[in-house]
């Protein structure tokens, strides 16, 4: 059976939060304030005011560099604005508490301003970026010394007292910067549970499967670096008033930008406490290691660091909550395995009648430098209508896919849906074509790997739905209509190729879409599954979808197809019934070649 | 795991820290420098002129009877400082903090002293914010960096104008400087002292002291004509400059470094002794000195040599020796380890010049900085740094170009 | 208008001593599609052995080679088949990222521990010999730098079109998956290609040495201006990281003589982020994917 997941334990998931790690982390807090508290030392305070700044900062990062993907090794800039912030209102007689909130709101503008041009860039580019960037702001904080002080730095007199955030008690900073890191955590946590923190996932997994499932790719991503921008911004504050003194090196410093993204890293990236782990866990071991090392010989400590840094790369790529769930999972059990596919829903008996045209597709053009591969193609859609597309290969059929969802600009013709209301519209981008009710899937199936099927499905559900549960509730339903009602607790990579098809599918149908796009989603699937398939296309069609479908498998076309257009190097050769299109000599000489034709006829 | 965390952070609170172990009859004061990190190697110099300073008192029947222990602090970043401090305060409880080298560091540290109201003494930071925050118990016994720039200004007027057969009004004065806070606290100096004495600077420009080539400095500098260049930096940049104008045919009348690299052996190595024959250097004071000025000098080295196996590598050590050593024979005269005694002991120094192994005397006054406090002006000859400003501790009269 | 023929042969030159740091870090970033944050701790490695080498063995620079290049192949080889590899199975960038981070200071510190803090000078060897080319001059060490980046250039060229192995490498950085099918064992091909890489990084190592002094913390002056070059001439063109790195050096030499010298970082830095915003793929890269869509 083809549809059966490999694996089929159950994974932690975005929602999930085991019960025994709730009391674990309630105990590591509580310790966090507890210890000092009891031992009433200041040198331990000041060590657990250090974890709790770390990793306060830690998750902060996280936000953007966990959950949404992008690794910044510029974060130093947020800090020391919100330092340098923090620092010139207080020289200026007005409380570091507004000054944490001005530092915040800069960080936030300089964090959108940074970060929208540079999310085009991927991976090792955007962290290039970010470096550049903090490089920029630290020359130019040592450049306009009149305003920072320039390189001699900046201190704030000494005036004691909840107002100015300096206190010759020990425990107040502790008291604030433990606030500030539940505040992050609780912020981080909030943001992993909520819509926002399913689509930041979604973006980061895949960026055009979560644009064709609505998925706000670029605002969600500059939420996330303002939020993140913010929270670090509050945290080099008060930062800078416990230390009494900042300076452009030791606060747009890359060392500590790569420090806290490493705390993230070896706690785990992407989960919300992990980096919480890596402080509690670094901070100390640090500080331990200098006292041993350190005063050994010159540079023994870093070489221990680096040494410690890449064997975790190496061995530990998930950090410690990937071991700690991995312990927790081992004990959970597998579960059995499931006795086949489920069938969808039974279709309703009768079908609608077709209705007017939804999609007018005219005279498309396309080049990629000398290869013509859209040619003069026009077509209606009509609506509750099933066109087939096909063609040979490379006859240029996902490019027309691409220009009528908005991933591809055609170089002439046009492109348009007929909203519900009747006007008709010329949409452009992925997330137009989605707000007018066009889904579509892909031709190598897009499955968000690191989330279950249940949340997969939710994040096209999400499109509709605000509410976290009421999209589950419409995932749940979808997949029970789709058949993959027993794995929904399970992990998308986990699937067989036929299930992810499916679930392609589950994803864009959770939307409620008004026209289908299905690119080849028989492809690779047996009998069995085929014939299910259809079953489920035209149970989809039943209410209400139009669907265009690119497919190579011949019965599929046959059974589903009210009209098929056929395509050959980017042009239109025949359209019609499938009866007929099949018989045409035109489509038999561009699939198989002249001799057939003539042993056809 | 997590129990494993808070297990570790407990560990840590007590028993990681290791205080030093010191008998009853013992005193413990804290050395915080830069240990690890990019400023180790003269922090740990620095750290050495306490250590030996330590031992001749000890040899000499310890302070009031008691042994001096010292208990190291690393203060690898600003954070860490802190960290220290509280460390040597409330768990080695150390009666007094010896430091440390790096300004950012002290004026981190020193702060926490202060609100816990323990004496600081700072033996060889130079920035001036150190001693201008008007603390109480912070006492800085060594020259700043207002000293050296008024040092280079004096050496300008009153000896190199003369040299180079100008009126000091005359001469074309261009100031670079790396851009942290060393060499821009020196440079702001240098140009509030130059406009004090009248003198004509024609650029001064900052660069980041990671630079890789100063060739288009070095050419507006010579294009500019430049008579007397003042440069602030570290042993990289210095290398770099002095190359690069050497070969760019850029040779003004007279090159003042502003201690940094222009104080190290391995500079002239690197550079030549031949290119940096001549070339001229404020800093604290060095080895090539008149002893007759500096008593107490070759001593030093000697006690240094024999117990670090070579030759120290700058005058840091000397610096925070003879403080550290002046400071605890002050409070040797005193009876008791409380902060208001020491700091008491601390007023009562009055040591005139000529009379340690560093020269200047020693007098604490406004802000508690040392007011006898001076740097030397000194010069490299035949692959040698050699004393020869002020007269009366120069060791070869100043040469200069025509 | 000597001073501005100085200026531009000084950006020339310097542009030269980017170019000839680069281009190993373009190979290893345009086929590997690795960013080996530890490039710069490369060169650093392959200066101090140069130091070794001539103050040590008492050999010339041009004869260090010999020592040099091979020691840094194997470190590029080495790092590539116990770092890197395993980390290409995860497909996440910024594994690959760390790795590398963690990598360079491995080499800072070690450097530190076996080195110490102070600079080493490696004797110039005849290298400092000023050359007087009309109004203009310059010193033999960096005439060489530039002749052997061009070189170098060129030679590498030469390597990935006209040889099976330079094929190869060619094939796997435009389709690793199409390549494995073709019988090309790809994991060879990453190992010889950083091997390369580094490689030319030891040839840089060994010309800079006699120049510039050494320290630990050498290989990060130049690793930030590496990038901004690579990412400038457009990612695995190699032609564009040397045209890159004499339009940055001569941004440097202009805008520090006649802007200022703490502006130069800047301005550096300025173009660097200008053409990652506007044109990602630099000014010979090709278009790069920035979809997962298949055409």
């Amino acid at each position: 059976m083809t549809d059966i997941p490999l694996t089929a334990a159950p994974s932690a998931g975005l929602s999930a939060f085991p019960r025994r790690g709730a009391a674990a982390l309630a105990l590591v807090l509580a310790a966090l304030v507890a210890v000092p508290v009891a031992v009433g030392n200041p040198f331990i305070y000041h060590v657990f005011i250090t974890i709790c700044v770390f990793a306060a900062l830690s998750t902060a990062w996280n936000i953007v560099g966990g959950y949404a993907g992008q690794l910044s090794l510029g974060h130093g800039i947020f800090y020391g604005l919100g330092a340098y912030c923090g620092m010139l209102l207080v020289g200026a007689g007005i409380s570091p508490w507004i000054g944490m909130v001005a530092g915040a709101a800069l960080a936030m503008l300089v964090a959108l301003a940074i970060s929208y041009p540079c999310f085009r860039l991927h991976g090792p580019f955007f962290s290039l970026a970010t470096i550049a960037f903090l490089e920029v702001f630290r020359v130019l904080a040592l450049h306009f010394r009149d305003l920072t002080g320039g390189a001699t730095g900046l201190m704030i007199p000494l005036k004691f007292g909840w107002a100015w955030m300096v206190f010759r008690d020990r425990w107040p900073p502790l008291a604030i910067a433990f606030g500030l890191l539940l505040l992050t955590l609780a912020v981080a946590w909030w943001m992993r549970t909520h819509r926002i923190g399913f689509y930041l996932v979604a973006t980061r997994e895949r960026e055009s499967a979560a644009r064709a499932a609505g998925v706000p790719t670029v605002g969600t991503r500059l939420v996330a670096v303002a939020v993140s921008g913010a929270l670090t911004a509050m945290v080099g504050t008060f930062h800078a008033m416990y230390l009494t003194f900042i300076e452009p090196a030791a606060v747009f410093s890359l060392t500590l930008s790569i420090q806290i993204a490493m705390f993230a890293l070896i706690g785990g990236l992407g989960t919300v406490f992990g980096p919480l782990l890596g402080a509690v866990l670094l901070v100390p071991i640090t500080e331990l290691a200098r006292g041993w090392l350190g005063a050994k010989a010159l540079g023994l400590h870093g070489l221990v660091y680096g040494l410690v840094l890449v064997l975790v790369v190496l061995f530990l790529p998930n950090g410690l909550m990937g071991l700690v769930s991995r312990f927790t999972r081992a004990g959970a059990g597998t579960r059995g395995v499931q006795a086949g596919t489920v069938a969808a829903a039974p279709r309703a008996a009768e079908r609608r009648p077709l209705g007017e045209a939804v999609i007018r597709v005219e005279g498309l053009q396309k080049r990629f430098g000398g290869l013509h591969v859209t040619n003069d193609v026009g077509f209606t859609l009509r609506e509750g209508e099933i066109l087939g597309l096909i063609g040979p290969n490379g006859a240029g059929k996902t490019t027309v896919f691409n220009m009528i969802s908005g991933f591809l600009k055609p170089d002439a013709g046009s492109v348009s849906v007929r909203a519900p209301d009747g006007t008709w519209h010329s949409p452009g981008r992925p997330a137009d074509f989605a707000a007018l009710g066009v889904g579509r899937t892909f031709q190598i199936v897009q499955p968000f790997a690191a989330m279950t099927v249940e949340e997969n499905i939710m994040v096209g559900a999400f499109y509709r739905h605000r509410d976290v549960r009421e999209a589950r509730e419409v995932a749940r339903e979808t997949a029970e209509r789709m058949g993959l009602a027993p794995w929904l607790g399970s992990e998308a990579r986990g699937l067989t190729i036929g299930g992810l098809k499916r679930l392609e599918v589950a994803r864009v149908m959770a939307m409620r879409p008004r026209v289908l796009l299905l690119d080849e989603v028989m492809a690779g699937i047996n009998q069995t599954d085929v014939r299910r398939a259809i079953d489920l296309m035209l149970s989809i069609r039943d209410t209400g979808v139009s669907i265009i479908a690119i497919e190579h498998v011949m019965q599929a076309v046959m059974a589903l197809s009210d009209r098929v257009i056929v395509l050959s190097s980017g042009q239109i050769i025949a359209q019609g019934s499938p009866q007929d299109v099949v018989r045409d000599a035109a489509v038999i000489e561009a699939y198989l070649g002249k001799e057939f034709v003539h042993a056809h006829a | 795991m997590r129990v494993l965390a808070r297990a570790l952070a407990a560990a840590l609170a007590l028993g990681a820290a290791a205080p030093t172990t010191a008998r009853a009859a013992d005193v413990k004061f804290g050395a915080l420098f830069p240990f690890s990190g990019q400023l180790a190697l003269l922090g740990e110099e620095s750290a050495r002129g306490v250590e030996i300073a330590v031992d001749e008192i000890n040899a000499a029947g310890g302070v009031q009877g008691q042994k001096v222990v010292l208990a190291r602090g690393d203060a690898v970043d600003n954070n860490q400082a802190i960290g220290e401090a509280r460390r040597l305060i409330s768990l080695e409880r150390v009666v007094a903090i010896f430091g440390s080298y790096s300004s950012a560091r002290s004026i981190a540290a020193s702060q926490v002293a202060e609100l816990s109201g323990l004496p600081y003494f700072e033996l060889g930071a130079v920035a001036e914010e150190v001693t201008g925050r008007g603390l109480q118990y912070l006492y800085r016994t060594n020259p700043t960096a207002e000293d050296m720039a008024k040092l280079a200004v004096e050496m300008i007027v009153n000896k190199v104008a003369a040299g180079l057969g100008k009126k000091p009004g005359d001469l074309k004065i261009g100031i670079i400087y790396e851009d942290s806070s060393y060499g821009t606290s020196v440079a702001g100096f240098q140009k509030k002292f130059a406009a004090q004495a009248k003198l004509n600077v024609v650029t001064a420009q900052g660069y980041p002291a990671a630079t890789v080539d100063m060739s288009s400095l070095v050419l507006d500098l010579k294009g500019r004509g430049i008579d007397v260049l003042l440069q602030t930096s570290y042993q990289n940049d210095s290398v770099l400059f002095l190359q690069q104008a050497n070969e760019a045919g850029f040779k003004p009348g007279a090159i003042i470094g502003g201690g940094g690299g222009y104080s190290m052996q391995p500079t002239a190595d690197a550079v030549g002794h031949t290119v940096i024959e001549g070339v001229l250097d404020t800093d604290f004071t060095q080895y090539l000195v008149n002893t007759q000025y500096t008593p107490g000098l070759e001593s030093f080295v000697a006690a240094y040599q024999k117990k670090y196996g070579g030759a120290p590598r700058s005058g840091h050590s000397l610096n925070n020796y003879v403080g550290a050593k002046l400071i605890l024979q002050a409070i040797d005269k005193a009876k008791g380890f409380e902060p208001d005694t020491i700091v008491k002991a601390a007023k009562g120094i009055d040591v005139k010049d000529g009379v340690t192994a560093v020269g200047y005397g020693f007098k604490f006054g406004k802000n508690n900085q040392n007011e006898r406090a001076a740097m030397m002006g000194m010069q490299w000859q035949g692959g040698k740094l050699v004393t020869v400003y002020p007269d009366s501790a120069a060791v070869a009269p100043m040469q200069t170009r025509q | 208008m000597d001073v501005f023929l100085q200026v531009l042969a000084n950006g020339v030159m310097l542009g030269g001593l980017f170019a000839i740091v680069s281009v190993g870090l373009t190979l290893i970033f345009g086929i590997v599609k690795v960013v080996n944050f530890a490039h710069g701790e490369f060169l650093m490695v392959g200066m101090y052995l140069t130091y070794l080498a001539v103050s040590g063995l008492g050999l010339h620079p041009f004869a260090a080679v010999i020592l040099v290049v091979p020691v840094l192949f194997l470190l590029g080889a080495l790092t590539q088949r116990f770092l890197i590899q395993p980390l290409l199975a995860a497909g996440d960038h910024h594994i690959q990222i760390f790795a590398t981070v963690g990598l360079s200071t491995v080499l800072i510190n070690l450097a530190l521990l076996v080195f110490g803090a102070d600079i080493a000078n490696t004797p110039p060897s005849g290298l400092r010999q000023p050359l007087q080319i009309g109004p203009v001059r310059v010193l033999l060490g960096q005439v060489v730098i530039l002749g052997t980046a061009i070189l170098l250039v060129a030679g590498l060229q030469t390597f990935l079109a006209r040889t099976r192995t330079g094929r190869a490498i060619r094939a796997v950085a435009q389709n690793r998956a199409a390549a494995e099918l073709m019988g090309i064992d790809v994991n060879r091909i990453y190992a010889l290609t950083f091997g390369i890489g580094a490689a030319c990084v030891g040839v840089a190592a060994v010309l800079i040495a006699p120049l510039y002094p050494t320290s630990p913390n050498s290989g990060t002056y130049f690793v930030l201006i590496a990038f901004v070059v690579v990412v400038l001439g457009g990612l695995g063109s190699i032609r564009g990281a040397f045209v890159g790195a004499i339009l940055i050096g001569l941004i440097d030499s202009v805008t520090g003589f006649y802007v200022g010298a703490d502006m130069r970082e800047v301005a550096v830095f300025g173009v660097f982020l200008a053409i990652l915003i506007l044109k990602p793929s630099g000014l010979f890269g090709r278009q790069l994917r920035l979809s997962h869509v298949s055409p």
